[in-house]
């Protein structure tokens, strides 16, 4: 593991100054060495790809620029993983090895680190969907269920109460109307039903334990799959919701177009995410909170310094509350709008499919 | 709220331009919705996007049949930004028509491009429907939606809920309204018909627009009270001043004094009184409520003729007086210049 001696000073002058940089920067300075051979490795691919077009294809460069720009991500296009620059098929493989080691601890880090405000938001996104009873929810990213758990309790009391309304409203009944309640009754309450869907399998697997200690036992399924491709029919669902999922998610647009894909005719399609945050003092306040913290708390409670790093990082690195708007426009969305909670620390964006 | 401006009745058409050149701007806003935070960027491509956003819903595969041609700057523009977007290419056909049908703003020719308020109109209105059974809540919507083919979670649409679907009923009933009156004047007009006395034509309009009540009678109290959430009385406030404005224009007031208000607030409180009593009135075909609103345009219309003779007589008096104090100041020579 000799790095020259270049890369490393290179790593060390461009880092920050600050005194918990020393693993940082050995990350600093693999990925910018992987990069490099990466790099070299990819621009002989591209050279060889390119020569072959050009004997194959007599057409205009047009074509080939078209494909060298727009090629799929095996042709050596770059993302970013928090503030480093890795490799898109890589990035994948990242994430999932940060979710699969903060797997046990997700729900203890998650109250740490927000103080349990993350259980307001989640809330919120319940209030603003306001589902009415009998929908089926495809919970994207949905890790440990916080969300499903949610929306199935959300549902069954506002069925309880419509049918409290509907008792108050026929305090007097005919007989016949008696009659036909016996008769309608075998139909039963029309079942709300809730998928969670995630990459991770260790995240589901604490998912399930937590469904069985809270004693939900109908209305769940767990499904392993990739927000960029999911595993479901057109037009099955007719909610689809993704809290704090989509920033770790490679190809953004790609995830919007599967959501756009698998929802009714008149779904909704709504996303909990960090954001960027309006107020300028705010703003401090929550930097600050965020990368001396939020690591360190990391560190203590689970072990992970690099992955809550990473956190920190990935929701620097998230479009902000309009341009992902847009984005969801683009996908075919409609009636796109979007509502800041926190001053913008999260903001939640929805949009119908029309 | 918009379509009772539809009737370009010679008072509104100034303010017609106005609200189509407002609904373009707010539809470049890309009709988000009340929550929305961002506010209109100058950039040349949110404007873009906002515009055929703000536009179509293809209901049909093909059907391009409002073929307004787009200026031919915007088109390129507008590829040039499409294919810069890598996510696009589903998107790109069925982004280029956009802005055409956009233009068209006479609503929908069957199954072809609507808007997005069309769409919230349509679901709103066939959720008048189920107001018997489910209130007016949002389940009412709900069920209106799946009769649309949408699933119901598109209730979300609605920030404002069960008072979207009152303003949208408040709001259609003014415009059958306008309509009706539009078309008694031109009746009268073309001398098809008589005219009628003041009195008899607000007795008339009242009746006409609260007769629109009848199917929703049992549930109008829990839509009244709606009404009067602190969120929507300026929504409702709006739709009554205008349909009571209305009103008065057909009954022929042309006033630009203080008569305008006054007649406005009296024809208002006329008809809040009258909706109440019709609310809790169990006459056959509200006979009652017919009486009452009689009895209270008589009162209107005694009130009015007599502040005229009070008036008349006033002046009257006024000129008395000052006639017996120059008769007194003559008699006591006050008069004479000494």
């Amino acid at each position: 593991m000799k790095d020259p001696p270049e890369l490393q000073l290179v790593a060390l002058r461009v880092y920050d100054a600050s005194s918990y940089v020393t693993e940082l920067e050995r990350n600093m300075a693999a990925s910018v060495r992987t990069l490099a051979l990466r790099a070299l490795s990819d621009s002989t691919r591209n050279i060889q790809h390119v020569s072959r077009c050009r004997i194959k294809h007599l057409c205009c460069r047009a074509e080939i620029t078209g494909r060298r720009a727009y090629s799929d991500s095996t042709e050596g296009r770059s993302t970013h993983f928090g503030f480093q620059t890795v490799p898109e098929e890589e990035k994948a493989e990242k994430v999932y090895k940060v979710f699969e080691n903060v797997a046990k601890k997700y729900d203890v880090m998650n109250d740490a680190m927000s103080l349990g405000i993350h259980r307001l938001w989640k809330d919120t996104l319940l209030n603003t969907m306001n589902p009415q009873p009998g929908l089926r929810l495809l919970d994207t990213a949905g890790g440990t269920g916080d969300i499903s758990f949610r929306f199935l309790e959300y549902t069954r009391s506002m069925y309880d109460r419509q049918q409290r309304l509907r008792a108050k409203s026929h305090q007097t009944p005919s007989w016949q109307d008696i009659a036909d309640h016996y008769v309608s009754d075998k139909a039963g309450p029309p079942q709300s039903r809730a998928v969670v869907c995630d990459i991770n399998k260790e995240m589901l697997k604490v998912g399930k334990q937590r469904a069985e200690k809270a004693g939900i036992i109908t209305g769940l399924s767990w499904v392993v799959g990739d927000a960029e491709e999911l595993p479901f029919d057109d037009d099955q669902f007719d909610i689809y919701t993704i809290a704090f999922g989509i920033r770790n998610v490679t190809h953004i647009e790609q995830a919007l177009q599967e959501a756009l894909r698998v929802l009714k005719p008149g779904g909704r399609f709504m996303c909990l995410e960090f954001s960027k945050v309006t107020n300028p003092l705010l703003t401090r306040l929550y930097d600050a909170y965020s990368f001396q913290m939020i690591p360190v708390l990391g560190e203590v409670i689970a072990g992970d310094w690099k992955s809550y790093q990473y956190l920190v990082e990935s929701i620097r690195k998230f479009p902000d509350q309009e341009t992902f708007k847009e984005m969801i426009e683009d996908a075919g969305f409609f009636c796109v709008q979007y509502f800041n909670l926190t001053g913008g620390i999260v903001a939640i964006h929805s949009g119908f499919k029309l | 709220m918009l379509c009772m401006y539809r009737n370009a009745s010679p008072l509104w058409l100034d303010m017609a331009a106005l609200i189509r050149g407002l609904r373009a701007g707010r539809a470049l806003r890309g009709l988000g919705g009340v929550a929305v935070q961002g506010t209109l960027s100058p950039q040349c491509s949110n404007v873009r996007r906002g515009f055929h956003r703000a536009a179509l819903l293809r209901l049909a595969s093909d059907s391009k049949s409002d073929t307004s041609v787009p200026p031919p700057s915007y088109r390129e523009v507008h590829t040039a930004g499409e294919s810069s977007s890598s996510s696009a290419q589903g998107e790109s056909s069925e982004d280029a028509q956009p802005n055409t049908s956009f233009q068209d703003q006479s609503g929908e020719h069957g199954e072809d491009y609507e808007t997005e308020e069309q769409l919230q109109a349509r679901i709103l209105t066939a959720a008048l429907e189920f107001v018997s059974q489910h209130g007016w809540t949002v389940e009412a919507i709900a069920a209106g939606a799946e009769t649309l083919g949408l699933s119901s979670a598109s209730t979300g649409m609605f920030n404002n809920g069960a008072g979207d679907l009152v303003l949208h009923f408040v709001a259609q009933c003014n415009a059958q309204l306008a309509e009706t009156l539009a078309e008694q004047n031109n009746q009268v007009q073309l001398g098809q018909a008589e005219s009628k006395k003041t009195g008899e034509f607000l007795k008339d309009a009242v009746e006409t627009r609260l007769r629109m009540l009848v199917p929703y009678i049992d549930t109008w109290p829990q839509a009244m009270s709606i009404l009067l959430l602190p969120h929507n009385i300026p929504d409702s406030l709006k739709h009554l001043s205008t349909m009571v404005d209305d009103i008065w224009y057909y009954a022929g007031d042309r006033s630009t004094d203080v008569n305008w208000y006054t007649r406005r607030a009296a024809l208002t409180g006329i008809y809040n009184t009258t909706e109440l009593v019709m609310v809790q009135d169990s006459s056959p075909d509200f006979e009652e409520t017919w009486a009452f609103l009689d009895n209270r345009i008589k009162d209107v219309v005694n009130m009015a003729n007599t502040a005229k003779q009070v008036q008349a007589t006033g002046e009257a008096v006024v000129q008395g007086l000052m006639g017996a104090a120059i008769t007194l100041k003559n008699l006591t020579g006050m008069n004479q210049r000494r």
